[in-house]
């Protein structure tokens, strides 16, 4: 279907792209070539090759859809590969690794959303960055040029040959072709770092896990791994601290929502991490998304659903709403402590909650139901990630059908 | 098998997004087990602790062994960028351990078959 040709003129050292507009062939098709020059000095295996290499990416993209991008921004560890299971679950169908692939790929493909994971744009490898003492939060271990430049090209209909960062072996890998999909999600630890690539994103989250909670999530993951002991995992997270709080956690202010995970109020002191306060803060005045609120819109609202109507449990759910302000942004705050026993303490939340962009009555109950398995399900992480799902949904939809009314304003937004 | 919890039973017709790539089901049933679903949702606590399956051996190691190398290459220079590099790598492997195991559980035939016929009686599970 595409037609491929390998320009051999000289290029700029960073990336170009030779965009050719062909004679539509197949109806109104448009064929793309784009070719990515790449420095790989950093590159262990191709240390020894002095000549560069080329990457030669060849798509043929439809000319009348654009891929909507959604930035998720997360610390390793941090619940993103959760919140993906979720979010492409509410587009239907799985997603699953590139059939016939690099067994160590990071992305996931289903019919709609394909979700690519920013470690791939790692340009020094583990030993590249053992040698030079510089972690993998550190800007100065990715290629944040190659990263914009595939990004766009997505957006722009173009597929991409995209690195492959394998965890496993802490080599970069062969790259792996990925075609321009209808959403594509960049999740990683840097998707709003760097302003050419923010500037690229239709929507963008930032998961916030407040420390107490890290660790408790960290013991939780690598207590039973063999070497790991507390004073490990507490090493671990203080030494990587200084990166995180320098490259990271500046990222929140950029997001259109933020999910903040806090140790619980409602059991004074504390420490077990397992009840969890969740807070969805979601940014004002942003185009194609609307928040959600609760009984009424930007009034200051403190919510004990707990009482004659609905019996909880110890120790209770409480939800609180309201406006507020976030790094000079205006932002509403939903926010909900506790957790959720029983079916019906799920559908009596929902059913109070507004604007949750669901499709049919009952539809974040069954969403979360469908997932009971996965971590978060039964408090504010699952509740919110899964609202947050629906309102992308809703954006998307919101996306596609402003460009068909209005293509040529359309190609602005 | 089909109880529902409170009369309460979700069928909707499940609506693909804009795509239409997949064809909308009819109906999407759920049925509630009034245990199971206590059981799944409430683990934080009533401590139903999941088997932790080991890691891919080969993971397992280099996680053990990349603990030991951010402990030695802090002893000397704690604040040096080769003891915070040392660490990261140690994140790193962890998470890939994690992801490994959680890859290996969903592949469980045995996990997979619970999951549509949790009443069966080798998918019981007990609490101490």
């Amino acid at each position: 279907m595409a037609i491929c040709t390998v320009y051999t003129t000289q290029l700029n050292p960073t990336c170009s792209s030779i965009s050719t507009p062909s004679k539509p062939q197949h109806l109104g098709f448009h064929q793309n070539q784009v070719v990515f020059y790449k420095k790989t000095s950093n590159y262990k295996r191709s240390k020894s090759a002095a000549r560069p290499s080329y990457l030669i990416t060849c798509a043929a993209a439809g000319g009348d859809s654009q891929t909507v991008v959604i930035g998720l921004a997360a610390d390793s560890g941090c619940g993103k590969s959760t919140f993906m299971r979720r979010l492409t679950s509410v587009f239907g169908g799985a997603a699953e690794p590139p059939k016939g692939g690099n067994p160590d790929s990071n992305t996931l493909i289903s019919d709609t959303t394909t979700v690519i994971c920013l470690d791939d744009y790692h340009s020094l490898d583990r030993t590249g960055r053992k040698e030079k003492g510089v972690t993998a939060l550190d800007p100065r271990a990715n290629d944040f040029d190659l990263m914009y430049d595939q990004v766009k090209a997505l957006k722009d209909g173009v597929a991409v040959d995209k690195p492959i960062y394998n965890h496993v072996t802490g080599l970069l890998d062969p790259p792996e072709l990925i075609k321009p999909p209808k959403i594509l999600v960049i999740e990683g630890l840097h998707p709003m770092y760097d302003s050419r690539v923010r500037d690229l994103l239709d929507f963008s989250i930032y998961l916030d896990i407040s420390n107490e909670v890290k660790f408790a999530w960290k013991i939780q993951r690598d207590m039973a791994e063999r070497g790991h002991s507390l004073e490990s995992i507490k090493a671990s997270i203080e030494a990587r601290k200084p990166d995180f709080d320098a490259y990271i956690d500046p990222q929140k202010q950029y997001a259109d929502a933020v999910i903040e995970v806090l140790p619980t109020q409602l059991i004074p002191d504390d420490n077990e991490g397992k009840v969890l306060r969740v807070k969805l803060i979601m940014k004002e005045g942003v185009e194609f998304f609307s928040p959600v609120y609760l009984f009424d819109e930007g009034s200051t609202i403190s919510w004990i659903p707990c009482g004659r109507k609905l019996t909880c449990s110890y120790p209770g759910i409480k939800f609180t709403y309201g406006p507020d302000s976030y790094y000079g942004h205006e932002v509403s705050v939903l926010e909900m402590d506790g957790q959720f026993d029983r079916l019906d303490e799920l559908i009596y939340v929902e059913s109070h909650l507004s604007n949750i962009s669901t499709k049919f009555y009952g539809e974040v109950t069954q969403q979360m139901l469908k997932h009971s398995d996965f971590p978060g399900s039964n408090n504010g992480t699952g509740l919110f990630q899964t609202i947050v799902g629906l309102k992308i949904r809703d954006l998307y939809e919101q996306i596609t059908t402003s460009k068909t009314q209005t293509p040529a304003q359309a190609t602005k937004a | 098998m089909a109880t529902t919890m409170a009369g309460v039973n979700l069928s909707a017709p499940r609506i693909a997004a804009k795509s239409g790539v997949e064809p909308p089901k009819p109906h999407a049933f759920i049925r509630i087990q009034p245990w199971s679903f206590n059981k799944r949702l409430t683990h934080g606590r009533m401590m139903v602790v999941r088997p932790v399956m080991a890691a891919p051996d080969k993971l397992s190691d280099k996680v053990a062994e990349s603990v030991k190398n951010a402990e030695d290459a802090c002893s000397e220079n704690p604040a040096s960028g080769e003891c915070v590099a040392a660490w990261d790598e140690v994140e790193e492997l962890s998470a890939a351990a994690s992801h490994a195991r959680d890859k290996q559980k969903s592949s469980d035939a045995l996990e997979e078959y619970c999951k549509d016929n949790p009443e069966a009686d080798e998918c019981r599970t007990y609490e101490d």
